[in-house]
């Protein structure tokens, strides 16, 4: 296998954005392109993550008609469906793809275009990743299992809703720095404790906004990278997990089994711990998601992520930043650019390209992307390349 | 009709599921049969959601996890004061509609 680099990085302001998604989608890959500076390179190919292109933006095989938008012909090009974690999935196959030495130039770009349906819709929509007749016919939603998660660290770790404010407060004020951030407003622990219920005991606060964006990744193979920067990102490490799809069907459901088990083996693959790593991107889609999974991936004790929170460890000047761009929450989520979104961050987080929101000289870094209700996730650790 | 509550059971190991496998969580096999759950069940955990899905209108709908002597359950939860522990009872009814058809399932209903 050879070593991978990600030379390149770029992404859309999320939030509302004017175009379709084809134009968000074009506008991340050049960016990316130029970041990575191939602008007159051929690629060959291009994974494009999407989840609702179909269903939202009413255009399927959206990763054909990318390439032709950005003149990329005849590069192979697939889209890549796996719900939430859509991007990490992309950004996996782009990189088996070079490791493999199938390729030598590869384009990953996620993105959804989800502001133009009614939020009704939406919810729906995203609901049908659900199981089918375990959960989505009986009108669950994703906020509906974040709020049964929520109550269920309630009871058995002693969470309390403060908690949930706190990682909110921390994740607003990261996104405050950050250009590209969905929700660049900051808010209070009170403030958000006195927010509107959404799926009790999760208010507004502690769950993501519905984003339109896109991200966008280069890769080549490490030995190569060179050529076009001083700065690569080498992807050290990959794992991929699955669990049982009813949350009510796992034997502890308070345990995010595909976070460990993508964790333990993106970390053995890399041959480093969980303690190594110096900055995380994981998945908010609901506070107690970014504290479960911090639990999970190995950062912290099984129910004590939410005292890390309280001490700060993860603040953007702790020992362990976490979503330092606002994650989900505050930066946004728009499904099948999220992944692609995560990386794009550490990568400038690894190069020392973000501004204020930088994170003091970070060496490893760690991606979650979590899909379904946690039945499958994808986890990339990366590795400052020089 | 008088629809039955039932979970599967592995004929191999006899693990009982709470959702159709095609093959056995735990052993692979794939021979089930259909067991009738116990009618008491405790609940675990729940939310009360007040953004529905198309299809669900009067909110909060109250959705929880009981559990029938070890089989986990998610569905309807009855009351606008639930409660972790509180006793349920499984009762067939509508959930909601999809696609202009209404949709049947158990609901859990608080035992007085």
């Amino acid at each position: 296998m050879r070593d991978v680099a990600i030379i390149g990085a770029g992404m859309t302001k999320f939030g509302r954005a004017p175009g379709d998604l084809m134009d968000i989608l074009a506008e991340a890959s050049l960016r990316a392109i130029e970041h990575a500076n191939v602008v007159k390179e051929d690629f060959d190919a291009v994974y494009v993550s999407s989840m609702l292109a179909g269903e939202i933006s009413h255009q399927t095989a959206v990763a054909s008609s990318l390439v032709d938008r950005i003149a990329l012909v005849p590069a192979a090009a697939d889209r890549i469906e796996n719900g939430p974690a859509a991007g990490g999935s992309a950004l996996k196959n782009a990189f088996m793809a070079v490791a493999s030495g199938c390729y030598d130039m590869v384009l990953v770009t996620g993105g959804e275009k989800m502001t133009t349906a009614d939020t009704d819709i939406v919810t729906d929509l995203v609901a049908t990743m659900l199981h089918p007749t375990a959960e989505y016919i009986h009108g669950a939603t994703l906020p509906a299992m974040g709020g049964m998660l929520a109550r269920l660290y309630m009871e058995c770790y002693g969470l309390t809703e403060r908690h949930l404010a706190m990682v909110a407060v921390k994740n607003h004020a990261n996104a405050l720095k950050n250009p590209y951030a969905h929700i660049q407003r900051a808010c209070t622990v009170e403030g958000a404790m006195s927010s509107a219920v959404i799926a009790d005991p999760l208010r507004l606060y502690y769950v993501c906004p519905i984003s339109d964006g896109a991200a966008s990744l280069v890769l080549c193979p490490l030995e190569k990278a060179k050529k076009f920067t001083d700065k690569p990102v080498r992807i050290a490490g990959l794992g991929q997990a699955t669990d049982v799809q009813a949350l009510q069907e796992r034997e502890d459901p308070t345990v995010l089994k595909s976070v460990k088990v993508a964790a333990q083996k993106a970390f053995k693959m890399a041959g480093i711990s969980a303690d190594d790593i110096d900055v995380a991107e994981v998945h908010d889609a609901f506070e107690i998601l970014e504290i479960a999974e911090s639990e999970d991936i190995g950062f912290f004790e099984k129910g004590k992520g939410h005292l890390a929170v309280e001490k700060g460890l993860t603040a953007l000047d702790g020992k362990l930043p976490i979503n330092p761009s606002g994650g989900l929450k505050a930066r946004g989520h728009a499904l099948g650019a999220t992944g692609v979104a995560q990386v794009v961050e550490l990568v400038w987080q690894l190069r020392g390209e973000c501004g204020e929101r930088q994170v003091k000289n970070p060496k490893w870094a760690l991606a979650c992307n979590f899909g379904g209700f946690g039945n499958n996730t994808v986890i990339h650790v990366l590795e400052r390349g020089w | 009709m008088e629809q039955k509550f039932v979970g599967f059971k592995c004929k191999a190991c006899g693990r009982v599921m709470s959702t159709k496998h095609d093959r056995c969580l735990s052993c692979k096999a794939t021979e089930f049969e259909e067991v009738e759950l116990p009618k008491v069940g405790k609940l675990t955990t729940y939310t009360k959601l007040y953004t529905l899905p198309q299809g669900i209108e009067m909110p909060p709908l109250t959705l929880g996890i009981a559990d029938f002597s070890g089989i986990r359950m998610l569905g309807q939860v009855s009351t606008d004061y639930p409660k972790i522990g509180m006793l349920l009872k499984p009762v067939w009814g509508k959930l909601r509609k999809l696609n202009e058809k209404d949709i049947y399932g158990f609901k859990f209903e608080p035992l007085e």
